[in-house]
């Protein structure tokens, strides 16, 4: 077993490396499972958008009822009333809305003249045009209060509004998964996989390949009396404990993380999903490792292609934010099955039928992948062979 | 002697495929995937008709006045259909919400959205219509022909908008900026790169270089020259490529770009400059130190989550003016977002005060030394 100890031994020089990578990986898993875990809630919650309010106004009755009107349909961020830092909120998406109430504003509007609240916002956005109608809609009907209604004060025009306001419609909120907010955290874990172990499973074989190729070494090794046969199996052996040892670590994590979920039916079609992939992403790390030359192309070539691939395929920003065109060139890789299939695995309400189905075939692309890579190395070495003599 | 060293040293670092790769081919790869990944984005937010299905009641009349309040407010792509095909549809995730129409409107959804927040205050806003109506015409019949139907139909617009800022808030362009800052600081590489051809006890070139009868300080010089002038028209062809191929929006302010391009060029070479001189380990190593400080300096900057740096400015100003890489961005940021020049400025001058802390620092180190063996 010499070659096989050779394999494991230019890893370990390799160590540094690989394991940043690995090192990544872990530290942005722990810290985005530690990250929030809110509790799967069984009533249904309204969607407050974050606003910052600059009140220029004077006080009156009127305004505290307004300002309490939004406090119940948003949520007021405190924020220092100084242009750079209301602006910087807003591009950082940290408020969604800055409402400025001009001085006079209660007074001109009681009196009936025109007046107007400022607004800025991204342009086009809903929760920016969900605030305008919640606005609107209340200074409408105070407004219509004013020309119709029986209201002699301010105190009467906030008691009817507060009583109109306080009218809402009741909810049911029917969750057929109570575990969906694990399963999306476990979603981002697997897809977030791909990216980590392809960087490693092609910095580790192409290390190890990019010695076994130099033709002195290949030469010195053909000359020994190991038969071809035994020196490849070993070399695949190899390869296969390497990308098995890798994926074993990563899978062990996801178990620290939640067992509970890792162990119903959904995790054990991660861990298949997952493992078919691994061997997907060994195939192609074989078919590079036989085409990179120098150990600075290795660590290029391994960034771009786990990079990339990761980003057309929806490990890093999910899927569905991704264009048509830019899907139907991420299909080419493995890695978009792969991904598909661990979003459905984990959304699904119930794994069966054609979900399952589904499911399944995309795991075989990815199988399919693997193989088909797999033959065109086989392929291109054998031409290369013949070539040599 | 000057002009000489410069040009060969273009022409080598020009040849250098590594420094090439890592400075020119990484970051233009890199600019794709943001476009690829991020292009939609920006539309993501933009609203879109919500699918509601609506099971209505035995009614005629009360279904046709309430259908009719539906369609006219425009939000919504409606399904009118039974209790049991609704509940199959929301669970298909095909709708976002039910309504059962009756007496009391009521509202099935099967999770909390923006979506579904939506409909139910479109609901509200119905039975608050209705307790409006209510309250007015009891107190004053006469309303009804005067007119009050119209105060609802027709309502005033009460909100302008203003935009107090250059262009419009936009998440995505932060992540082409820090891209750039990147960029600049990977210049590291040949400032890195011609201090160890210059220095005698690091490479064999530099034993070369220091045996020869020139000025140390004049080769140095165009050493280091002849790195800048390949970074700045690294950084030039990369913002071509963002700016024409990609369409990345930096605003229109070209010679304050330029001086931002410049300054982040000449901070990248310093930067690594000053690693080479003060670092004594291998090559590796400084290497090492180089690609890992510039990714915690771009994660730092928003590179990865654009939160980042609003974080950071928010609860620890002090780091985020501590960090090139931060403040190439933030000038990008604020020649696209603000009006004024102030920050822009503020940033620039802290760049040139790292470069010449940098500057002098290397100068410090390389400066007279002399081996009488190696």
């Amino acid at each position: 077993m010499q070659v096989y100890k050779a394999f494991f031994k230019i890893i370990l020089k390799n160590r540094m490396q690989i394991s940043i990578y690995l090192i990544v990986f872990i530290v942005l898993a722990v810290a985005f499972t530690a990250s929030y875990t809110s509790p799967v809630s069984t009533d249904f919650t309204e969607s407050k958008i974050n606003i910052a309010l600059i009140n220029e106004d004077e006080d009156s009755v009127f305004l505290d009822g307004f300002i309490a009107y939004l406090t119940v349909n948003a949520n007021l961020v405190n924020l220092p009333d100084d242009p750079q830092s209301l602006q910087d909120a807003l591009f950082f998406q940290e408020v969604d809305y800055i409402l400025r109430i001009p001085d006079g504003f209660s007074q001109d509007f009681l009196a009936g003249q025109t007046v107007s609240l400022e607004k800025t916002a991204a342009p086009n956005s809903t929760s920016a045009t969900f605030m305008d109608l919640r606005i609107n809609q209340y200074l409408n009907t105070a407004q219509t209060y004013l020309n119709y209604g029986n209201v002699v004060s301010q105190y009467e025009l906030v008691s009817s509004l507060q009583n109109d306001f306080s009218n809402s419609s009741s909810v049911t909120l029917n969750s057929h998964t109570d575990e969906s907010d694990s399963a999306e955290k476990m979603a981002y874990y697997y897809n977030f996989m791909a990216y980590s172990l392809f960087a490693i499973l092609i910095l580790g074989v192409c290390a190890v390949m990019l010695v076994f190729n130099d033709s002195d070494i290949k030469k010195r090794n053909f000359a020994s009396p190991l038969k071809t046969l035994n020196y490849n199996s070993q070399l695949v052996l190899g390869s296969l404990s390497f990308a098995v040892l890798a994926w074993l670590l990563m899978v062990a994590l996801s178990f620290i993380i939640n067992s509970d979920f890792m162990f119903s039916e959904k995790g054990l079609l991660l861990i298949l999903n997952s493992f078919v992939f691994t061997m997907s992403a060994l195939s192609i790390s074989f078919f590079i490792s036989n085409l990179v030359k120098s150990r600075s192309a290795m660590s290029a070539v391994a960034n771009v292609f786990a990079l990339g691939t990761s980003f057309i395929s929806g490990v890093f920003v999910e899927q569905v934010y991704l264009g048509d065109t830019v899907l139907s060139i991420a299909s080419f890789t493995p890695t978009y099955w792969y991904v598909k299939a661990n979003n459905a695995i984990t959304s699904a309400s119930s794994l069966s039928g054609s979900t399952l189905t589904d499911i399944l075939t995309w795991i075989a692309l990815v199988l399919g992948f693997g193989i088909a890579i797999l033959g065109v190395t086989l392929v291109l070495l054998k031409n290369r062979k013949v070539e040599a003599r | 002697m000057f002009l000489h060293n410069y040009f060969y040293r273009l022409k080598c670092i020009f040849r250098d495929r590594q420094a090439m790769f890592w400075t020119l081919v990484f970051p233009i790869i890199l600019g794709s995937l943001f476009y690829l990944a991020l292009s939609n984005i920006g539309n993501i937010d933009n609203f879109e008709k919500i699918n509601l299905a609506i099971v209505l009641n035995s009614d005629e009349a009360e279904n046709t006045a309430f259908l009719e309040t539906v369609t006219e407010t425009d939000l919504f792509n409606i399904t009118e259909t039974s209790k049991d095909q609704a509940h199959e549809l929301l669970n298909d995730n095909q709708v976002d919400g039910i309504i059962l129409f009756d007496q009391n409107p009521e509202l099935s959804v099967s999770q909390s959205g923006i979506n579904q927040t939506i409909i139910k205050s479109f609901l509200d806003q119905y039975l608050q219509v209705s307790s409006t109506l209510n309250t007015i015409i009891t107190d004053n019949p006469q309303a009804l022909s005067s007119g009050l139907i119209d105060s609802f139909t027709d309502p005033t617009e009460y909100v302008t908008e203003v935009t107090p800022t250059r262009n419009n808030p936009d998440p995505v362009v932060n992540y082409f900026y820090t891209l750039i800052a990147m960029a600049c600081l990977y210049g590291g590489f040949l400032g890195l790169k011609e201090i160890t051809t210059i220095q005698a006890d690091l490479s064999t070139e530099g034993a070369r270089v220091s045996v020869a009868p020139a000025n140390k300080l004049k080769i140095f010089l165009s050493s280091i020259l002849a790195a800048t002038t390949i970074q700045m028209v690294v950084i030039a062809l990369l913002m071509c490529f963002l700016v024409f191929f990609l369409k990345v929006n930096f605003g229109d302010q070209l010679v304050y770009i330029a001086i931002t391009c410049a300054i982040g060029s000449i901070t990248g070479v310093s930067f690594g400059a000053f690693i080479a001189s003060v670092v004594k380990r291998e090559e590796g190593v400084k290497i090492g130190i180089l690609i890992g400080s510039t990714m915690a300096m771009s994660f730092l900057s928003g590179m990865m989550v654009e939160n980042i740096k609003y974080t950071i400015s928010q609860n620890m100003p002090i780091l985020s003016y501590l960090n090139p890489a931060n403040l190439i961005t933030d000038s990008f940021y604020a020649l696209y977002y603000y009006p004024d020049h102030s920050r822009f400025f503020t940033n620039i001058l802290l760049l040139c005060a790292f470069n010449i802390v940098f500057s002098t620092m290397t100068f410090f180190v390389i400066r007279r030394q002399k081996y009488a063996s190696l």
